[in-house]
């Protein structure tokens, strides 16, 4: 005879593996600090190279000026200056991608603890 | 009201039987429509301005993940500015690539927007992406919403002032970048645009959460009226010289949408059917789970009204 609690159960169980599942696992087979740190150095190469072009644009926007005060300019405070300003920017993106992928692994964490409690209750009806 | 909630489970049922066809079909209309607009605005590069590639890019963005939309869409748009002049295809893929890097990862979910957002504007129906998405999204959606302005902008710019590039020399390759960067950084009525849609999504967000009755309907107004107001005052402090009638008019047409949106997000249970597979120890399961259907079709009700008859004719009988 077909257990139609047990149905249901392993239905439950099979969609959301087939669907959202399937990220969480992906997320919590990583350590917290593992999965957290992959992305933010993704962030953090992201952000080199959005900075990298948004500053391409800068210099060629002002490329004459450049140009003309480039004999007469500190070049190190000038370096400096932008290191500081890449600083910031990526230090910025760093810290919005931690919150955002703290997050994430925390909530893709409790929903595959509900899995698991499902999973267990199914192993239960296997015992009876 | 009753019929028009029997018309929407109608709908919902339908879409959830034949979703295998249906969001392919929905992914090439969208497609198909964003680069055939793109075409007709900026079709400087012969070889895509073509019906038949067209066609075989949306077929493959109908199979492909929905992002793969946004990515053919700005590819195309930088093509075409690279037949144009370098320097716009440059700025372009600047733009795009730091949408893509910066914003994209985060949020998904939200990319279509970008595509939807200059169609919206091409209907001159903009107002109702930030209704719709202050409705459905998040505040973070503003910056969604924001990147559809952008690239709006900056292909309609591109577009006005394709004679002046065109015009300039070749070797004047600085002059040009600046005349493009100064135009579109100097465009008032795109930044203002940006502001208006960012406070509107964020009130219809906070309004629609509140727990007050018909908080989604207050929420439409609130947004649609604020999105006026910042426009209007914008226009008077900044004198964009936008359309009035114009504002009004799209406003009032975008509420109904979002009404509309409404209607059909506004306490329904998306889950669709799903069918999956398993199996124990005893059997293979091929399960398909469809959702309960949440508004019944009214009942009819029969009247009886000749029992009274009959009444009447057997108290005359007595007479």
């Amino acid at each position: 005879m077909i257990n139609e609690e047990k149905v249901i159960l392993m239905t439950k169980l099979a969609s959301y593996e087939a669907g959202k599942g399937k990220k969480d696992i992906l997320v919590v087979n990583y350590f917290r600090s593992d999965y957290i740190g992959f992305q933010i150095l993704k962030s953090v190469i992201a952000a080199t190279i959005s900075f990298c072009a948004l500053f391409a644009v800068y210099a060629f926007y002002n490329f004459e000026e450049l140009m003309q005060d480039v004999y007469k300019m500190d070049l190190l405070e000038y370096g400096k200056s932008i290191i500081i300003l890449y600083l910031c920017a990526v230090g910025a993106y760093g810290v919005i991608s931690y919150v955002m992928y703290a997050s994430r692994y925390s909530r893709a964490k409790k929903s595959l603890k509900n899995y698991q409690v499902n999973l267990r209750r199914l192993a239960s009806m296997y015992d009876k | 009201m009753t019929t028009l909630l029997v018309a929407k489970q109608y709908i919902i049922n339908f879409i959830s039987k034949y979703e295998v066809y249906l969001k392919p079909l929905l992914k090439l209309i969208l497609a198909l429509t964003s680069l055939m607009m793109i075409n007709a605005k900026i079709g400087y590069m012969h070889r895509l301005d073509n019906t038949a590639l067209v066609l075989i890019i949306s077929l493959m963005c109908s199979f492909m993940p929905t992002n793969f939309i946004i990515f053919a869409a700005a590819v195309f748009t930088v093509l075409h500015m690279y037949e144009l002049s370098l320097e716009c295809a440059a700025i372009a893929l600047v733009l795009f690539l730091v949408m893509f890097l910066l914003y994209f990862r985060f949020s998904p979910k939200d990319t279509l927007v970008v595509v939807l957002t200059p169609i919206c504007f091409v209907l001159k129906i903009p107002y109702v992406v930030p209704l719709a998405m202050g409705l459905l999204g998040t505040p973070a959606s503003a910056v969604s919403v924001g990147c559809g302005v952008v690239a709006n902008y900056l292909i309609a710019y591109v577009a006005d002032s394709a004679a002046t590039l065109s015009g300039m020399g070749a070797e004047d390759m600085a002059t040009k970048f600046r005349f493009v960067v100064d135009g579109f950084l100097n465009n008032k009525v795109m930044m203002l645009t940006i502001a208006a849609f960012a406070v509107t999504i964020i009130i219809v967000y906070l309004i629609r959460r509140m727990s007050v009755n018909y908080a989604w309907t207050i929420a439409i107004i609130a947004g649609a009226l604020a999105d006026v107001m910042i426009l209007l005052i914008g226009d008077l402090k900044f004198d964009t010289n936008v359309s009035i009638t114009g504002i009004i008019a799209g406003t009032i047409f975008s509420v109904l949408i979002a009404k509309v949106v409404e209607f059909f997000a506004f306490n329904v249970d998306y889950s669709r059917t799903e069918k999956v597979q398993f199996e124990d120890d005893e059997y293979y399961y091929y399960v398909k789970a469809v959702p309960k259907i949440t508004v019944a079709t009214p009942s009819k009700t029969v009247k009886r009204i000749n029992t009274s008859r009959k009444r009447y004719s057997g108290s005359q009988q007595r007479k």
